[in-house]
């Protein structure tokens, strides 16, 4: 009589290809993985005029507006006068510095591209200015 | 008699045992980590800024308008009145709403300040100007 010669069956699952799959997956969520962090200049709109007329309207005084105007071509004109880009920054810090209530109005041409507001936005955030409000001619 | 020192043979072989702990841990760092782009969006190339911020995530509705003055909220190309009713529901459901400007650099302001009015009536005050670091 031949004897068949029994088989010890191994109950385990195989954990030697589990780096494998872990290095596979880790490799596909490297590439894949895309940070996508939103950044860009933040800034607070005034409420529509039907409910500001609820709240008590304020008056500014014009000695505390600043007027920015930006025309068709990006010229930027600071209370009717026109200066280079680049000097805009140091002028808004010496006009906010020497009066804190200083509020800027950015008035911007209709048919101005928007690289422009943006670009001026920025210089005045960046020399500090905190009331900025924006409107279109 | 002279003490016999026993050599210890110093081991060169880097240790590997731990190189699967290594994997799992960068793995479920970037599984966790890992956002799925929601939408397409327009193609649009962003104006550069210096005094950028973060935007959080959680709080902002994206509107796209590219320089043919296409607008997208969602994915779904929409005009300008639209825009009050789309973000007065988000903003229903939101109330820290932050309405996140994605404009090419190329497009005229008259257009966004068309945007801006509607944004003011649905009371979506908090605007964010998507900008690329740089001058």
């Amino acid at each position: 009589m031949k004897l068949g010669r029994k088989r010890k069956n191994m109950g385990g699952i195989p954990t030697a290809s589990m780096s494998d799959v872990a290095f596979l997956l880790l490799i596909f969520f490297l590439t894949t993985t895309k940070f996508d962090i939103k950044k860009g200049l933040g800034l607070v709109l005034p409420p529509a005029s039907q409910q500001s007329e609820s709240t008590k309207k304020v008056k500014i005084d014009d000695k505390n507006i600043t007027k920015i105007q930006i025309s068709n071509e990006g010229l930027v004109m600071v209370n009717k006068e026109q200066i280079p880009i680049a000097e805009l920054e140091s002028m808004i810090r010496k006009i906010v510095k020497s009066n804190a209530d200083m509020v800027i109005s950015l008035k911007s041409d209709r048919m101005s591209a928007y690289e422009n507001m943006v670009i001026v936005l920025d210089k005045l955030q960046a020399a500090g200015a905190e009331k900025i409000s924006l409107s279109t001619n | 008699m002279a003490k016999i020192q026993k050599k210890t043979k110093a081991s060169t072989e880097i240790p590997n045992a731990s190189m699967s702990d290594i994997a799992f841990l960068l793995l479920i760092f970037f599984m966790v980590s890992t956002v799925f782009v929601k939408e397409k969006g327009l193609d649009v190339v962003l104006p550069k800024a210096m005094e950028i911020e973060k935007i959080p995530r959680s709080h902002s509705a994206t509107i796209y308008v590219d320089r043919s003055n296409t607008i997208s909220i969602d994915d779904l190309a929409v005009e300008i009145p639209q825009i009050y009713g789309i973000m007065l529901k988000k903003k229903e459901l939101d109330f820290n709403l932050i309405a996140c400007f994605r404009t090419d650099k190329k497009t005229t302001y008259g257009y966004m300040a068309d945007i801006m009015k509607q944004l003011r009536d649905a009371d979506v005050l908090r605007v964010s100007f998507e900008a690329k670091l740089g001058s």
